[in-house]
């Protein structure tokens, strides 16, 4: 098979992906009912929906705020968020004056408990490749230009510790519920490559 | 992630940017690996290690030519699953 690099129906990704699934389920090595399980949590359950009431809670709570920029694996497992990639958390926060970015050059690394798997983008060469030598341009491809007296920091992810950022509350949220704000928390902003956009009631 | 910044990042069209897993492949592939580490026959940093190695060299390559992916991360992904289960023995 060396050399044969078609995507063919032996060789293509998913008759290897069925291959391996088979083999090891025939070694009792994996369930495929535990496979599926898994897919489904990660593909419906763990999201970052997860991160948004986290930061809505940080956003409304200002000692669970201290808690969770003191000791963010602790603070996320308060509300029940914990598993793989999530041992060792940092929560960083946007300002007016500091805006954090997130990334991975090496691979993937992302806070699985809080923002689930990485999307597309994430992993991409482009991405990985220029988040740390041009973290404005990057930010400028998804539409976020910062005052030039931002100060841009950029964490890579690729040792043991993963990154939350969190984002800066919106003006016109005063009123809002934590449940509301939560609503308003989106993944790209936990990542550091948007902003938390103001509501759209605001403007009626 | 609007259209027009997936272009700049190399994907065109294809993939929606915003997406975990973009062929049911992909996830399986990934529940599998977890799934293993989760039961001792590896660890997690293991994996990674080989995923790392996977990647670095299509950067290299991508760095060397000038190209962008188009998001081939999960064929990274399968040969590193596959070459860790063959050190590991569980693959016979």
């Amino acid at each position: 098979m060396s050399g044969d690099h078609h995507n063919t129906e032996e060789s293509g990704p998913a008759a290897r992906v069925k291959a391996i699934e088979e083999l090891l389920a025939s070694k009792g090595l994996i369930d495929p009912a535990t496979v599926d399980a898994i897919v489904d949590t990660y593909e419906n359950k763990v999201g970052p929906r997860n991160g948004a009431r986290v930061v809505a809670k940080a956003w409304t709570d200002p000692a669970y705020r201290r808690r969770l920029l003191a000791d963010a694996t602790a603070a996320v497992r308060e509300l029940g968020y914990a598993g793989p990639e999530g041992g060792h958390l940092v929560a960083v926060e946007n300002t007016a004056r500091v805006h954090n970015l997130v990334v991975c050059t090496l691979c993937s690394c992302y806070p699985w408990p809080v923002l689930g798997l990485p999307p597309v983008w994430y992993k991409s060469f482009a991405y990985r490749s220029r988040a740390v030598s041009d973290p404005r341009g990057v930010m400028k491809d998804f539409g976020l230009e910062l005052a030039p007296e931002v100060e841009v920091r950029v964490w890579d992810s690729s040792a043991e510790i993963r990154y939350l950022v969190i984002p800066e509350r919106p003006a016109g949220t005063d009123r809002m519920s934590e449940a509301e704000l939560a609503e308003l928390v989106t993944r790209d902003s936990m990542v550091g490559v948007a902003k938390v956009a103001p509501p759209k009631r605001a403007a009626r | 992630m609007s259209d027009a910044a997936l272009r700049k990042l190399g994907y065109g069209a294809r993939l929606d940017g915003n997406q975990v897993f973009s062929a049911p492949w992909e996830a399986r592939a990934f529940a599998i690996a977890l799934r293993l580490s989760e039961a001792g026959h590896f660890t997690w940093d293991e994996f990674r290690e080989h995923l790392i190695a996977e990647v670095g060299a299509s950067d290299k390559i991508r760095a060397r030519d000038g190209t962008s992916d188009h998001g081939e991360y999960f064929e990274h992904f399968l040969r590193a699953l596959e070459k860790l289960l063959a050190e590991k023995n569980l693959a016979e």
